[in-house]
């Protein structure tokens, strides 16, 4: 090759890393990890027929936020710092060894002031137990394993998936159309009415439906092996559900059993799942007793 | 055209080589996150990261990406935080302008941001975000996780049982 070839080709190499860094911009500082520029009418069609998945972390965030403010208008804070602070160091310990350890804004866990026993996790790493259900638990397993199994839902966008696929075909055909300009008070307008619609399906799902079962079954499985990298027993899962079984209570019943398969075929698929698992971690009891002294405070 | 024809080779050979560097370009996805000494959540940080920052990996394990900011700084990153940088070769032939794909519209556009939430806001004023801010500022240090972690014999200061 001689020097007028090479100068073709550094010119065409230069251009090209031009060309190509201009492909994918990320905008520090600004929220927007891609600048679409103008988008073709193709590329929308192509939006619009994908689902969840588009959620950017951030938009999950979003919707999380609500999600979370509206269960809380429906329950108070059991306001324990203490206890707050424990709850989120076991939540963050099993968080650490989930499929999906970090979050747009981090996993926060809070207890609600009920005596219901029921646990709920919104997008974006927001994580609800009752009172009740703290009560219900002996041990840290317990508790570990309940969280996980929140944690779980989480990783695996149960939540997202429940938002019924109009609503988000809607959203992405009118963001679609204004990808490159800033939408207006009318594109506002309508993009509040279906971020209504959306927080509306999964409400629904966590409040009052409860996810599918295989969505329940896969968090269970989920959480026996976020417990077991944890270095939890997974056992805890287990005995957790065994203080559910054939109890008709106002308390349990209200509203796990509502929004939760029947605790004895949970039962049978954890155990089965722990089977599974060549080596499992035991229940220690110094954990057990930091527990008992994290909850003594509990009313 | 045949003066040029020599030419080909090498675009092609450019190409594959510039697919390979974008290969290990990545970003910050979430808010906020710790560049850490070692591939521990507990570890030591480095620097903070935020949104959009461009990494370029270095190496890997388990999970963890070794990576290096454009500062220069090397340290830790989990694969949770970051995503590839995106890089299509059939878009070379068409106009910039057709390649967004659907996450890029979705974020180009944000269809859920902090406006909608206002808007959301003054249309409920019933529903209170203030609870969820508190809950927002629930924070853990790693060094406090990793005292937790090994009081309570978890994670790698755990003993088979």
């Amino acid at each position: 090759m001689n020097r007028r070839h090479l100068s073709i080709a550094c010119v065409l190499l230069f251009c090209f890393v031009f060309f190509m860094d201009d492909c994918a911009v990320a905008e520090k500082g600004t929220g927007i990890l891609y600048k679409a520029r103008d988008v073709a009418k193709s590329n929308i069609n192509k939006a619009i027929i994908k689902s969840f998945a588009d959620i950017t972390e951030e938009e999950e965030y979003y919707i999380g936020r609500a999600v979370a403010a509206n269960i809380l208008s429906k329950y108070s804070v059991y306001n324990n710092q203490a206890v707050t602070q424990y709850i989120n160091y076991v939540g963050n310990s099993v968080v650490f060894y989930s499929e999906r350890p970090e979050i747009y804004a981090g996993y926060h866990f809070l207890i609600l002031d009920v005596e219901e026993v029921n646990a709920f996790a919104a997008p974006g790493g927001f994580v609800f137990i009752t009172k009740g259900l703290l009560k219900r638990c002996q041990d840290e397993e317990m508790l570990a394993c309940v969280l996980a199994h929140e944690v779980g839902h989480i990783c695996a966008n149960h939540g997202l998936k429940s938002i019924k696929k109009s609503h988000l075909t809607e959203a992405f055909r009118l963001i679609g159309m204004q990808a490159v300009k800033k939408y207006g008070t009318q594109e506002l307008t309508k993009l509040t009415g279906i971020f209504e619609n959306v927080l509306g399906d999964i409400m629904k799902t966590l409040v009052e439906r409860g996810y599918d079962r295989k969505y329940e079954y896969e968090a269970d499985k989920l959480a026996v092996r976020i417990a077991v990298n944890t270095g939890y027993s997974p056992s805890g899962l287990k005995d957790f559900l065994e203080t559910m079984v054939d109890d008709s209570s106002d308390v349990s019943g209200k509203g796990w059993f509502k929004t939760h398969p029947k605790a004895n075929d949970r039962i049978a698929r954890v155990k089965n799942e722990i089977s599974n698992i060549k080596t499992t971690p035991l229940k220690d009891s110094v954990r057990t007793k930091r527990f008992l002294q994290s909850i003594k405070t509990i009313q | 055209m045949k003066k040029y024809s020599k030419f080909i080779p090498l675009l092609c050979g450019i190409l594959i080589l510039f697919t390979f560097l974008m290969a290990d370009t990545f970003i910050v996805k979430v808010r906020t996150t710790n560049l850490r000494i070692e591939p521990k959540f507990y570890a030591k940080t480095l620097v903070f990261l935020q949104n959009g920052e461009k990494l370029e990996k270095i190496g890997a394990r388990d999970g963890w990406l070794k990576v290096k900011t454009t500062k220069g700084i090397e340290g830790w990153i989990h694969l949770s935080a970051v995503e590839e940088k995106k890089f299509s070769l059939t878009a070379i032939n068409q106009p910039l302008k057709t390649q967004a794909t659907a996450g890029e519209v979705a974020l180009a556009a944000k269809a859920f941001d902090k406006n909608v939430e206002e808007a959301y806001m003054k249309k409920h004023p019933q529903i209170s975000f203030a609870q969820v801010d508190k809950m927002l500022k629930i924070k853990i240090s790693p060094a406090q996780m990793k005292i937790f972690l090994k009081r309570g014999k978890l994670g790698e200061f755990g003993r088979e049982k």
